[in-house]
């Protein structure tokens, strides 16, 4: 089972790669009334005991590198969604 | 030996090896060791409550409440994230920016709330840069311990050597340890270098990446990072004409404390009370009531008549004698606990006729400090890296960490030896 996610292109737009022991997130928030949300999504991170479970860099324009461990991938997509960055978010079938 | 002595040293060295055990957290059995003084009738409570020295114990409740508000501002990321970009994302220059950054932090703080504010930067900088985090750590202990040695307030051994001899003010310990720490810190950049080039390359790309980062972003409050600042500078001012006031460092730091929680309201004050270490205040506390049955019963008055024996009362062989022994002691146990036992000896030692006693409080605060780097159990800091890196899936194991530790914290002692004998022995 994998976790598979949507957005609107209008708010957000989003690119996911694999680099080892971690999912790298390459994020832009478009529509100015999200600005403020990936530091809201960060401090949730930053709130718990764990270090390592995302990191999250700030670039101008708006754009985030978010370097999330692949033990707290469902839980950084989970917060996008709570942060209606994400419009939807499943469990899918990996198809081989 | 009277019964009493006798029962005092029992009780203290069974503490004593109990905290080294760390089978039981050394809080706790200290603070039963101490409590045990008293119920056996070693110490009355009296004598006991006045044998704690309160003014370690507000010195670092009110440091550490300043700290923690300070923290919540991202100060402490922004300093990190400005040094890598001014390192140009070179992650050799990053280390030592990092380790200059912890040393100059642990002199003005603690260093364990130092290291506290280092360990989660460290990580989010080697993350990005795709670098083992470790070698990162482990020259920030370091450093940690190095700079600490630096001022009154950068280290508890010299927290509590300030607290109990009146005439070593703040800037008697800058003037004269400041100089010997800031050549040992030089002295060790080019080392830390050749000792972990070679574990921390990274590609230009992920340099780059580092080089755009927004740094402003990561300060959450500006108007706190205003008042916060503002209060520790402030403090620090303090700290600096403190003798001149007539005020102990501790009534400096809790009046800098409270002004910062006056300006920031009620609802920081719950917090910030809960970043306070209790756990070390009560070591603290445990401790001095321990230490005080030895000194009730006359046995650290006895352990001085030996140490002027041994040496004859000459004052270089006390000073080194003290110097390797604090240094060689603080590397396999923890340095609060000696301290706590030294600090009478040596007040004994002026009362059996020893003259000139600072050369031996200069010896006894940089043996204590710098002997925190040769094992990971060597001072707190040191441990609490240790613990926060493991957690993360990075373990800093007692034996590699002593390959690095060691030798640098014997090079420091042998620096420190010919600092004390050229400007206070010869």
């Amino acid at each position: 089972m994998k976790m598979v996610y949507e957005w609107k292109p209008e708010i957000v737009d989003i690119k996911e790669t694999e680099n080892g022991k971690d999912i790298e997130f390459s994020i832009r928030v478009i529509a100015e009334a999200y600005y403020e949300t990936m530091k809201a999504v960060q401090q949730v991170f930053e709130e718990n005991d764990v270090i390592t479970d995302v990191f999250l860099y700030t670039f101008p324009q708006h754009e985030y590198r978010v370097i999330v461990r692949k033990d707290y991938y469902e839980d950084f997509i989970l917060q996008l969604l709570k942060h209606r960055l994400l419009t939807k978010a499943e469990w899918k079938e990996e198809t081989h | 030996m009277e019964q009493q002595a006798v029962l005092a040293i029992g009780i203290f060295l069974i503490t004593y090896a109990m905290i080294i055990a760390e089978k039981i957290h050394r809080t706790i059995v200290a603070m039963i060791g101490g409590v045990l003084m008293i119920v056996l009738g070693i110490v009355d409570q009296e004598a006991a409550l006045h044998h704690i020295d309160f003014n370690t114990l507000g010195l670092l409740i009110g440091m550490m409440i300043i700290v923690s508000i300070t923290a919540e501002t991202g100060l402490f990321k922004y300093l990190a994230l400005k040094a890598a970009k001014l390192s140009k994302g070179d992650p050799v220059r990053i280390m030592l920016a990092l380790v200059l950054i912890t040393a100059v932090g642990s002199a003005f703080l603690d260093n364990v709330t130092t290291v506290l504010l280092m360990v989660p930067v460290t990580f989010s900088i080697t993350r990005q840069l795709q670098v083992n985090p470790v070698p990162y750590l482990i020259t920030q202990i370091l450093a940690s311990n190095i700079g600490g040695t630096a001022t009154l307030i950068g280290d508890p051994p010299n927290i509590m050597i300030g607290s109990a001899v009146k005439e070593l003010t703040f800037m008697a310990f800058i003037y004269n340890l400041a100089p010997i720490a800031a050549v040992i810190l030089v002295v060790t950049l080019p080392i830390f270098v050749l000792m972990f080039r070679k574990q921390i390359q990274t590609t230009p790309e992920l340099k780059q990446s580092i080089m755009q980062v927004n740094e402003r972003e990561v300060i959450t409050d500006q108007t706190l990072l205003v008042k916060s600042l503002s209060v520790l500078g402030l403090t620090i001012l303090g700290f600096f004409l403190h003798q001149m006031l007539h005020l102990e460092s501790a009534t400096v730091a809790l009046a800098g404390a409270f002004l910062l929680l006056l300006l920031t309201g009620e609802h920081t004050m719950e917090e910030a009370f809960t970043k306070v270490e209790w756990t070390t205040i009560f070591f603290f506390v445990g401790l001095f009531v321990l230490v005080s049955g030895l000194i009730d019963t006359g046995v650290i008055a006895e352990l001085a008549v030996k140490a002027i024996e041994l040496t004859g009362g000459n004052p270089v062989a006390t000073s080194m004698l003290i110097l390797w022994l604090s240094a060689i002691a603080s590397a396999f146990l923890d340095n609060i606990p000696f301290v706590a036992t030294m600090i009478p000896m040596i007040q004994e030692m002026g009362n059996m006729g020893v003259e000139n006693l600072e050369p031996l409080w200069w010896s006894l605060a940089l043996g204590a400090c710098l002997g925190g780097n040769g094992t990971l159990i060597g001072a707190s800091a040191n441990l609490i890296v240790a613990g926060m890196s493991g957690k993360e899936g990075y373990p800093i194991k007692f034996v590699q960490f002593m390959k690095y530790g060691f030798p640098i914290m014997l090079l420091s002692v042998v620096l420190a030896n010919l600092y004390l004998y050229f400007r206070y022995l010869l």
